[in-house]
């Protein structure tokens, strides 16, 4: 056995003893012998023994004094910067940096950042963990932490030899002395635990990745979602059924006998663009028709309709020609405040087919175009003459939108009466802009528009100008390359 | 281990010129080791797997109970106007409150060299972080959209880029449990490792051996590992002692910082604090009463520890007492109308049973400990002690409940009626606490026995002086 320690590394020597005061009057003597590479283990903190084996006191102290102040530091940053700084809003009428009330905080942070340096500052400057050392290869350094102390002297020493080592320790209180020599157990960790531990590490990616694809791609389904946080309403859509009414329709008709606010309105003209009296001479099964149609709306229930009075008017020849009595002038009073409304109100339902200009070239037009869809009608110019009052009567144009026409879908629903009205008052201003002339203006504009007209002839001129001779250049490139 | 202490082996008898001894009869260090790591190394009994069982259901209970509330919204609780601080709240202070016996026993008491403290302040400690980790169940699902709990950390949250609002006590109290818990964790772990070492050089078995090994990091003993590891412990204790008192300091600035009468009053942060160690020391004396005898550990947990805590639980419960009183005053001088009727309304009011159990639990309960019989009986400490424990819950109780159930608006006051989920959470509540210390009792050093040889050791070496 003796050689075998002999082949090995020698650390050092170990002696064990039984009480504090034997361990500590060996501490002292081979403190004395001139040895400072030392050291005791013990089950419990021996007072004493840093004297008695000559160790110095610790910085640790210090790091925690650092600890405490960078968590100060940082706590009063962070509150000054986050709510002073980067996003600062009053609270109960205190300044953006109230010092006052961001000091529970930075005691707190002082207090933890201060701990962390005492607790990571201790094992930092104790080299632990570590857990292979050559001290464990000792057989009975296990009562180390039971019941026994151990001295211990390091071969690095600069006045250690064996021999002389050994002889100092025999002299003292002990009866177990030994050599500590390198610890020979495999150090490898077990295959298993590595193979355990990489796919662990491997599998914890997946959800990770998952999410992160997620974050970044786009879908055409809902997003996922693993708390819905009220992201989905219990309301219906309109186009949706319920259980909760007879008829199963999720949008509810009207109350009967209720008229949603603004539309109010007894005349019918003013509702159908139609001039009923003429209607009635006309066409009187169509005028009765249409009575009828709006009663109901207003009522709710539908009359009568076997008791449909035949009028003794002989029935005129229908004709492919429209021969609807149209109202030939708006009804509502054309006012500066009218055109601007109907501006407003054509800008957000009809300029995205019919242009801000009316020249049928809007966003839907242009994107239809692009596409080139093919059942795509495109929307009406109002820059024709068939759709200038004279062929196209205002009550026809308010017919058109109200009820639409080819692709167009009726806006009856979305648009007020009042602003239909509107909107034909500018259709109208609309189609007379792109035929005036400047007499057509008042007098004190005149002025003005001559210079924007002068301005901008002027430079379309230079633009004419400077494509010209930029053509010019490049033919003259063109030449001398040749 | 007889539970009956020989004759000359009383150590509540205080002797003049003597120093009563903490560690009873002829005990020597390894009788300390092998008393200690009995208790984990034998097979659990049939008392602790029981009582495992019922801990381990209740935790269980409290787990599906919080899945139904997240599921479901926090509209499970009693919780209503204009009582939206219901038992979750009540709780969480409750729970707050128990932890800082913990870090008074292993922090205060060390500062002030009261070496009783050496065998119960493992246990303490664990209680802290158990009682920790019970409180921060409650606001962490009180929040109500339990999953963005962390919008709490000071991060610039996803959408808006805003950060938390640093002038909140709310927010304080984040990041003052926060730092308890974490503080008290590595207070704990630290105090630890020599006796995990311990546990490690006993271990037979390989894996118990790497386990143990693992957690003890190579821990040696060496002498200049343990100087700095004192200083690092004094340091420690010195940072925890003014953190304890921070902690219920700024809880109860949760109260007392907004307007609601009944809150809004500058006593609250001594009062808490009185609280929570009165609170604190009844649920320590409530686990080791029990456990010094189901453990064995008669001869290290004398009955002169459990005096001296005794005698800390009347001390403060009578400074509760006087802040009960307190308030009233301040509520009479103070003349403020909302004020007064908060007061008379917790006594006299709708709750006045709530108030009547607070007090008799809270003040007249601990008073018994000014005779010797009740603080050196251990079935009767318990007892007092689970009295205090349910006056103290019932404090947190009047002060949350009456205050908001009944505050400037009459027409909106209204009586609180806890569900069965709140009961359900309570009750829970103990299942998680009591798990986590059964297990700790089992795995886990119960008694710091490398200072408690040291107190065995100094009293070795007063004995030996006295002999010459």
């Amino acid at each position: 056995m003796s050689d075998d320690k002999n082949e090995k590394k020698v650390h050092g020597i170990v002696a064990e003893y039984t009480s504090v005061d034997t361990l500590l009057d060996a501490c002292r003597r081979v403190r004395d012998a001139g040895y400072t590479k030392t050291d005791a283990y013990t089950p419990f903190a021996v007072h004493g023994i840093d004297k008695a084996l000559g160790i110095k006191p610790t910085v640790l102290p210090w790091i925690v004094l650092g600890g405490g102040l960078a968590g100060l530091a940082t706590a009063l940053a962070m509150q000054i910067w986050m709510n002073g700084i980067n996003y600062p809003y009053i609270i109960s009428g205190k300044p953006y940096i109230s010092l006052p009330a961001f000091m529970p905080v930075a005691f707190e942070l002082t207090v933890l950042f201060a701990s962390f340096g005492a607790f990571f500052g201790m094992w930092a400057l104790n080299g632990l963990p570590r857990f292979s050392n050559p001290i464990f290869t000792d057989p009975r350094f296990d009562r180390v932490t039971d019941d026994r102390f151990f001295l211990y002297i390091d071969a690095k020493d600069k006045s250690f030899n064996q021999a002389g080592a050994e002889k100092l320790l025999r002299d003292t209180e002990t009866e177990y002395i030994n050599t500590v020599v390198d610890d020979d157990t495999s150090t490898v960790i077990p295959k298993f635990l590595i193979t355990t531990l990489i796919t662990v590490i491997a599998l914890s990616f997946i959800p990770l990745l998952v999410v992160a694809r997620m974050r970044v791609t786009t879908s055409s389904q809902p997003r996922f979602h693993i708390f819905p946080d009220m992201d989905f309403s219990p309301a219906r859509d309109a186009q949706q059924t319920t259980s909760l009414f007879a008829d199963n329709r999720a949008m509810r008709p009207d109350v009967p006998g209720t008229v949603a606010r603004g539309e109010l309105e007894e005349d019918l003209d003013y509702l159908t663009g139609i001039d009923m009296e003429s209607l009635t001479r006309l066409d009187a099964d169509r005028a009765k028709q249409l009575v009828r149609t709006y009663a109901q709306a207003e009522n709710g229930e539908p009359e009568n309709s076997d008791a449909t009075p035949k009028t003794d008017a002989p029935a005129e020849e229908k004709s492919v020609m429209d021969t609807t009595p149209w109202l030939k002038n708006n009804p509502v009073e054309i006012t500066k405040d009218v055109v601007l409304k109907g501006q407003e109100q054509f800008n957000i339902y009809c300029a995205t087919c019919h242009g801000r200009d009316g020249r049928g070239n809007g966003l839907v037009n242009q994107r239809a175009q692009q596409i080139m869809a093919s059942s795509w009608i495109p929307p009406s110019s109002m820059h024709q003459e068939s759709l200038y009052a004279e062929q196209y009567p205002d009550g026809k144009l308010f017919n058109t939108i109200s009820n639409g026409i080819r692709k167009m879908p009726g806006y009856a629903g979305q648009i007020k009466s009042k602003d239909r009205w509107s909107i034909v008052a500018y259709v109208r201003a609309l189609q007379q802009s792109q035929n005036a002339s400047l007499d057509d203006v008042p007098k004190d504009q005149q002025a003005e528009l001559k210079a924007k007209k002068a301005d901008v002839e002027k430079a379309l001129a230079e633009q004419a100008e400077a494509e010209r001779k930029k053509e010019e250049e490049r033919a003259a490139k063109a030449a001398e390359k040749e | 281990m007889s539970l009956a202490i020989p004759n000359g082996l009383d150590n509540t008898v205080e002797r003049p010129g003597e120093r009563a001894p903490l560690v009873l009869g002829d005990t020597t260090y390894h009788d300390i080791t092998e008393a200690v790591c009995q208790v984990a190394e034998r097979p659990p009994g049939r008392g602790w797997i029981f009582g495992f069982l019922v801990a381990f259901a209740l935790l269980n209970w409290l787990g599906i109970c919080i899945a139904y509330l997240i599921y479901t919204g926090v509209g499970v609780w009693g919780n209503q106007a204009p009582v939206f601080w219901g038992w979750p709240i009540v709780n969480f202070v409750f729970w707050v409150g128990i932890g800082h016996a913990g870090t008074l026993i292993s922090a205060i008491l060390f500062l002030f060299r009261q070496e009783w403290r050496t065998s119960i302040n493992r246990a303490a400690e664990a209680m802290t972080i158990f009682a920790v980790a019970c409180a921060g169940t409650f606001p962490g699902i009180h929040v109500g959209r339990a999953w963005l709990a962390f919008w709490l950390a000071p991060y610039p949250s996803l959408n808006l880029w805003m950060w938390p609002q640093f002038r909140s006590p709310l927010l304080w109290d984040v990041f003052a449990v926060s730092t308890y818990g974490t503080v008290s964790l590595l207070f704990w772990y630290m105090g630890m490792v020599p006796d995990l070492a311990t546990f490690r050089d006993r271990s037979k078995n390989k894996w118990r051996r790497m386990a143990y090994g693992i957690l003890a990091l190579g821990w040696t003993g060496s002498s200049r590992h343990w100087m700095r590891y004192e200083k690092a412990y004094a340091l420690l204790a010195a940072l925890a002692a003014p953190l304890v008192l921070s902690v219920h300091t700024i809880v109860s600035f949760d109260f007392a910082v907004s307007q609601v009468p009944g809150w809004h009053t500058t006593i609250f942060p001594p009062y808490f604090v009185a609280g929570a160690i009165f609170s604190g020391f009844a649920m320590v004396l409530t686990l080791m009463v029990p456990a010094r005898t189901m453990l064995g550990l008669e001869k290290l947990i004398t009955i002169r520890h459990l005096e001296n805590m005794c005698k800390i639980i009347l001390a403060t419960g009578s400074i509760v007492g006087l802040a009960y009183g307190t308030e009233f005053f301040i509520a009479w001088y103070g003349q403020v109308p909302e004020e007064q009727f908060a007061f008379l309304n917790r006594a006299l009011g709708p709750y006045w049973w709530a108030y009547l159990t607070m007090v008799s639990c809270n003040v007249l309960s601990p008073q018994l400990f000014w005779f010797r019989k009740f603080r050196t009986t251990p079935w009767l400490i318990v007892l007092v002690c689970i009295f205090v424990n349910i006056g103290m819950w019932f404090e947190r109780f009047v002060i949350v409940v009456t205050s908001l159930s009944r505050d400037y608006l009459p027409s909106a006051w209204s009586y609180f009626h806890p569900t069965w989920v709140d009961w359900s959470m309570l009750i829970g509540s103990f299942g998680l606490f009591f798990t986590l210390f059964l297990l700790f009792c089992k795995l886990m050093p119960v008694i710091n026995m490398a200072e408690t040889k040291s107190t065995l050791a100094k009293q070795l070496h007063m004995k030996h002086n006295d002999e010459h």
